[in-house]
């Protein structure tokens, strides 16, 4: 059964709206990047690499990079023992007042963002740990745990129960078969988990321009503050690795669970 | 196994020695208490959010006295007495009130179609395809896409410079509410198209078939079976659209230019620019319960949609 073709004319329409409007600014940003003018220009003046070669050069931006990735790891690193625990615990087990326990492990999507960054801000500064990039990482993970905690606990639904009593049964203790039986089940939504925190920490800009200062700002903070003034195509070349990263995360997350996974009905 | 000589190889040693330890720690007689022990670093993570707000609290309730710097030692509902008389405070709640509403509109019109197509389309590349458009911009960030949108319509932009090769003279694209409007949408359409594509995904094909075969055509069809059928997407996609435009910071920020304040670029001002730790813990108070408020509200008209099943089981 094909469509009419009104139908698919309507459909189309919208939709080819929507990827326009969603691909222009990193079409844009990737052109803007090779540019061989000194600004911004449309027709565009050549190609050239020669803004990739002066942000080679220019330390800020490289430390803001690297204080970034630095930020997006502790996140990822905290994120995954923490959110594959309670994921296992909310989806494997009968717990008391599991609704509750729900929506207190929501409030980070239900406090909106710049809440949770002004109350982490008080926080951190009363307990004298601002100006220090780890309490940045931890921040991240706190506001995109659930992220972590549904992807958990999407693919423990898909873990048979029987299979851990299966493994007890052949002898092994309970660390032994959490280890060998529980944690290789859910790895897909582990991995799934870890990549969206890892992104999301490595874009997250309000939580970092509350907590960070001017010695240690993130990359996204860097490129907030710069683009308030003139908007130059050294700017673009630094943007291209949030886009050299995003795109590295949807091939790692497309090869290894597939991104289908996120247009299944629960 | 690395030794093949030794009949008990040394990573079981080191596992029966891990289990005994977790035995000694936790032993068998506490089992039934083994999930909230899991649960606790989550909670003590989110914990962190709780002090937080209670932080707020405490200082929303201490005034700034504007002689000395210094924060009142007593309470007191100053700050939020302030809060709601000050027109300023008014003007910009209005406006991030009426852009959450348009924004969540035009967000859904929008991503209804996408979810559709994407959902129904029997090509797997073109299903591959829309999701890789749709995470591109999802996993590049804000700033990045805000940038991106500075370059295409700011002053000197590319439009702008289109424009001037046809001899028409530059026109303000940015730094007007038209402009932040059009990038929250696009910063939700992601989104509401993830919210969507499960209720989408759970009415089944038939249903559309045996509506086409008993005479309705596609409009009567979307507008009778699928839309109605995909209401719990609607509802979970707009809550989720309409609390993160309510709140955002970045886009009124960059695409605004300070002259489209939100909420959110009011509350950074009260702590960076006036210092009145106060009164931005009262507007960020005032914010979370708005916020709690209108999601309170769309549940009770609607139900709670497909974040009821985001809340598992």
């Amino acid at each position: 059964m094909t469509a009419p073709l009104s139908k698919r004319i309507f459909l189309w329409t919208f939709v080819a709206i929507a990827i326009v409007t969603l691909s222009a600014p990193t079409v844009v940003v990737l052109g803007a990047s090779f540019t061989a003018g000194n600004m911004i220009a449309f027709p565009p003046q050549g190609l050239s690499l020669q803004w990739y070669a002066k942000i080679s050069q220019a330390a800020d931006l490289r430390n803001a990079f690297l204080r970034t990735l630095w930020v997006a790891l502790v996140c990822t690193l905290v994120s995954i023992p923490v959110g594959t625990l309670a994921g296992l615990a909310l989806a494997k087990y009968r717990v008391r007042f599991a609704a509750a326990f729900q929506v207190y492990l929501l409030l980070p999507f239900t406090i909106p963002l710049i809440g949770s960054g002004i109350g982490l801000m008080l926080v951190f500064g009363d307990a004298g740990m601002l100006g220090q990039l780890w309490p940045v990482g931890i921040a991240c993970s706190v506001i995109n745990l659930p992220f972590m905690i549904w992807a958990v606990t999407a693919s423990a639904a898909g873990l048979d129960p029987d299979l851990e009593l299966a493994a007890a049964n052949c002898g092994a203790p309970p660390l032994q078969a959490f280890l060998f039986v529980t944690l290789p089940a859910v790895a897909p939504g582990v991995i799934t988990g870890s990549l969206l925190m890892f992104i999301l920490a490595l874009n997250e800009f309000l939580v970092s321009l509350l907590l960070t200062d001017a010695r240690i700002v993130t990359l996204p903070v860097q490129i907030y503050n710069s683009i308030r003034s003139i908007i130059t195509p050294d700017l673009a070349a630094i943007s291209v690795v949030f886009i050299a990263c995003s795109g590295l995360a949807i091939l790692l997350l497309d090869r290894l669970v597939g991104l289908e996974i996120f247009l299944k009905s629960k | 196994m690395t030794r093949s000589s030794n009949p008990y190889p040394l990573r079981w040693r080191v596992l029966d020695a891990l289990d005994a330890v977790a035995a000694a720690v936790w032993p068998r007689s506490m089992a039934s208490a083994t999930p909230y022990l899991m649960l606790l670093p989550a909670v003590l993570l989110v914990g962190l959010l709780v002090l937080g707000l209670w932080q707020m609290a405490d200082s929303s309730l201490r005034t700034l006295d504007t002689t000395t710097f210094l924060f009142s030692e007593d309470y007191s509902l100053a700050n939020y007495r302030r809060a709601v008389t000050e027109p300023l405070f008014a003007v910009v709640a209005w406006r991030s009130l009426l852009a959450a509403a348009i924004v969540t509109l035009v967000t859904l019109v929008f991503a209804f179609p996408y979810a559709y197509l994407m959902v129904r389309t029997r090509s797997s590349r073109l299903r591959k395809a829309l999701l890789i458009a749709l995470f591109l911009p999802f996993f590049i960030g804000q700033v990045v896409r805000a940038y991106g949108w500075l370059i295409i319509l700011g002053n000197q932009g590319m439009v702008n410079e289109a424009l001037g090769l046809v001899g028409i003279p530059p026109m303000r694209l940015i730094y007007n509410y038209p402009a932040v409007l059009f990038g929250l949408v696009q910063y939700m359409l992601p989104f509401a198209v993830l919210m969507l594509t499960p209720a989408l995904t759970a009415i089944p094909d038939e249903l559309e078939a045996a509506a086409g075969s008993l005479g309705a055509n596609w409009v009567r069809t979307f507008l009778h079976v699928v839309l109605p059928l995909a209401r719990p997407g609607f509802i979970g996609a707009g809550v989720v659209v309409v609390t993160l435009s309510l709140t955002d910071f970045a886009v009124p920020a960059i695409l605004g230019g300070g002259s489209q304040d939100f909420i959110a670029n009011a509350i950074y001002d009260q702590f960076f620019r006036t210092s009145d730790q106060g009164l931005g813990a009262t507007l960020a108070l005032m914010l979370v319960a708005l916020g709690s408020l209108v999601v309170g509200i769309v549940f009770a008209l609607f139900g709670a949609g497909t974040l009821a099943v985001g809340a598992r089981r």
